[in-house]
């Protein structure tokens, strides 16, 4: 292992807290979602990490799925967004609220 | 004879139950004629069995009522002289008055339910009259009251007679707790509540018991029969139909109390205190109704309140200890009060159903007959001489003298007192009414023949009804005495005092009407004062229950309502409904459709499980 496990944790917890930022403070949808894929990205990041400091190979395994996965949400997604911006001509977070108590 | 008997009782029943349940699908006529049927019927029946009646009397068991363990109530009916009598003045009195009813009611829509109270009201009244046990005497006790509650708020569209209807259930009802108590206290002393068996064992009860019984008796007679101090719905109570106020709150009913002491009278006979208790209580009634009469304007309150005072009179009676003399005066009181009733009806429609005396006046004109006959009750009401009502009085008041001692003194004095006051209001009545000119609004109105005859029969046996039990003094040897089996009823007095009670009784009578002559032959509009106010008012009565009992029981009610149910009650439910929508007011604004709201909320789930989870560990 080439690079120490501190390190890499690090980088993905910051990774994390970037994209969890980025969800929590944007309005726009599709900046939530990408928020979103890098959040994902920073636990894919530590999975891969983990496997290769434990020699196992699930982790990685786990990863190609996650990639997987992530494409087929993030077309979902991106179609949503579409879907919404027809329905009320904007992308603001803030218009979405007919779930309001 | 036991089938005569028995429709004495169940003619009246069918007559109500037909007109009850299907008067209203019969012919215009049918109804008036099935009631009178069956009170005619009735007494005809009556009149019948009346000679099996003397001595030990005639009983029928129609069937066992309740039995329960040792308990055993029949409805069993006991024909003896003093049910005969009673039960002959009612069936008698109620047949004339139907008949008067048929006319005075012709034109009422809605006649059917008149008749059938009617009847219902007789049947109930010939319960109380024959039972043979306490709790068939109760049954029909309430029977009158209900009959009696229905028929004076029967024009109830007005929602002064229903009250007055709602005011005297109420108030006899006081009296019939006690009447309960007794009955119950009764079974339980003797374990058996037929009257002759109660009678038959009094004798070797403790003294206190006997008087208190009797006084619980005397609470339930005082309610019914409208005495001191459960008189005030008397009054009101004639805004009921004229007919019912002959029959119910003159003839029958109001003398029921006086019938339960007498039928009680070998108990009640043995506690000297609520003997005199008793004659306390009626020659107080009897000065109270007398006064309040003396002042009244409605005609019909006049004859109401004189009503009170002569049931005084009858109490006094009771409790001087003389039943013949008691059941005397509730014959010829029957007779010429429900006289005067009826007359009164008469005179009101002849005046165009003007109810105040001062708006009356030169009613003379009208019908001599009606004035001949409404004088004839005014002068056995007010005691004249050899009328009815002057020997069944004298008799009461004589023996209250008879007795001696101080006590009876002062009651023979009161006694003759309110006899003068009553010559007064009697004459006063009879000198507004008809002398002088008709002061109200000219309204002539006919009468109908069947208002007018009924009435004859009832003047004659008010004039004679002294024949029933002339006294020696006149000639007569007391037939009722006799009859009633109370031959120690009869006087002893000396020749001399004698004379000198009748003497005593024509100078009041004589007294009363000078000055009724004096004050009242020439109509004078006078202002009222204080006295003839507080009189007119039944010397505040009602404003005295109102304050003492009505008014806290509203304030009690009150707390109820809006203290305990609005206040505690409805407080708890709501107050906890209310802070349960105040909670979920403020909850509902952390669900305000914002993603990002939410998604904040995982965080900071998450930052608290992962800080548990890193005290865990650091722990």
């Amino acid at each position: 292992m080439i690079v120490p496990m501190e390190h890499l944790l690090i980088l993905s917890t910051i990774l994390f807290l970037l994209g969890l930022v980025c969800v929590l403070a944007h309005r726009n949808l599709i900046m939530i979602l990408i928020g979103v894929e890098i959040m994902l990205n920073a636990v894919g990041l530590t999975l891969v990490g983990a496997s290769a400091f434990w020699q196992q190979i699930d982790g990685q395994i786990m990863v190609l799925f996650l990639m997987a996965m992530t494409s087929a949400e993030v077309s979902i997604s991106l179609a949503m967004v579409v879907y919404l911006q027809r329905c009320k001509n904007s992308v603001d977070i803030r218009d979405f609220d007919e779930m309001r108590g | 004879m036991i089938l005569l008997l028995t429709l004495t009782l169940l003619l009246p029943l069918l007559g109500g139950i037909i007109n009850a349940c299907f008067g209203n699908h019969l012919p215009k006529p049918m109804p008036v004629i099935v009631a009178n049927g069956a009170v005619i019927g009735s007494f005809l029946a009556c009149l019948g069995c009346l000679s099996s009646a003397s001595g030990d009397g005639l009983r029928v068991t129609l069937f066992t009522w309740l039995s329960s363990g040792s308990f055993q109530a029949d409805v069993g009916l006991l024909l003896d002289p003093l049910a005969a009598i009673m039960a002959l003045m009612v069936t008698g009195v109620a047949s004339l008055i139907h008949l008067y009813a048929a006319g005075y009611m012709q034109d009422d829509s809605d006649q059917t339910r008149f008749f059938a109270l009617l009847n219902l009201f007789v049947f109930a009244m010939l319960t109380i009259v024959l039972a043979d046990n306490l709790l068939l005497m109760f049954l029909g006790w309430e029977g009158v009251g209900f009959c009696s509650y229905g028929l004076i708020g029967f024009w109830y569209r007005n929602t002064e007679n229903a009250a007055a209807g709602r005011k005297a259930f109420i108030v006899t009802r006081i009296g019939d707790l006690f009447f309960t108590v007794g009955l119950l206290w009764l079974f339980a002393l003797f374990g058996t509540i037929g009257i002759e068996a109660i009678n038959g064992q009094v004798a070797g009860l403790d003294p206190t018991t006997i008087t208190i019984i009797s006084l619980l008796l005397l609470g339930g007679a005082c309610g019914k029969s409208a005495q001191l101090p459960l008189m005030t719905w008397l009054p009101d109570a004639m805004a009921g139909p004229t007919p019912v106020s002959a029959l119910i709150h003159a003839a029958t009913m109001v003398t029921a109390g006086v019938y339960l002491l007498c039928r009680m009278f070998p108990l009640v006979s043995l506690s000297p205190i609520a003997m005199g208790v008793i004659a306390l209580v009626g020659v107080l009634t009897a000065l109270y109704a007398a006064t309040c009469a003396l002042a009244q304007r409605e005609i019909k309150r006049v004859l109401a309140y004189s009503t009170m005072s002569q049931v005084g009179y009858m109490f006094l009676a009771v409790g001087v200890g003389s039943v013949s003399a008691a059941m005397f005066h509730l014959l010829t009181h029957a007779f010429f009060k429900s006289l005067l009733f009826m007359a009164a009806g008469c005179v009101i429609n002849l005046a165009g159903h003007e109810n105040d005396i001062y708006l009356m006046g030169g009613m003379r004109q009208r019908s001599k007959l009606v004035a001949g006959l409404f004088m004839v009750g005014l002068l056995c009401l007010a005691g004249a001489p050899l009328t009815g009502g002057f020997f069944s009085k004298d008799l009461i008041l004589a023996t209250a003298f008879a007795k001696g001692d101080l006590f009876h003194q002062a009651i023979y004095v009161i006694g003759i007192v309110t006899a003068g006051i009553t010559s007064l209001y009697s004459f006063r009545l009879g000198y507004l009414v008809f002398a002088g000119d008709f002061r109200g609004e000219e309204l002539p109105d006919d009468l109908p023949g069947l208002m007018k005859w009924p009435l004859l029969p009832l003047a004659l046996f008010g004039l004679f009804g002294g024949l029933l039990n002339l006294p020696h003094l006149f000639g007569g040897y007391s037939w009722l005495s006799g009859w009633l089996n109370t031959d120690t009823d009869v006087l002893h007095l000396s020749l001399n005092s004698e004379y000198l009670l009748s003497g005593t009784a024509v100078g009041v009578f004589v007294f009363g009407w000078l000055i009724a002559h004096l004050r009242y032959r020439k109509f004078v509009r006078r202002e009222s004062g204080l006295i003839s106010a507080f009189l007119l008012a039944g010397w505040q009565f009602d404003a005295f229950y109102d304050r003492l009992l009505i008014r806290p029981f509203r304030g009690l009610c009150r707390f109820c309502w809006q203290g305990v149910e609005v206040g505690l009650v409805d407080g708890l439910i709501e107050g906890f409904a209310r802070t349960c929508i105040s909670w979920g007011q403020a909850l509902r604004k952390m669900t305000n459709g914002q993603i990002s709201n939410y998604l904040q909320g995982f965080i900071w789930g998450l930052l608290l499980i992962m800080g548990w989870f890193l005290l865990r560990a650091v722990a």
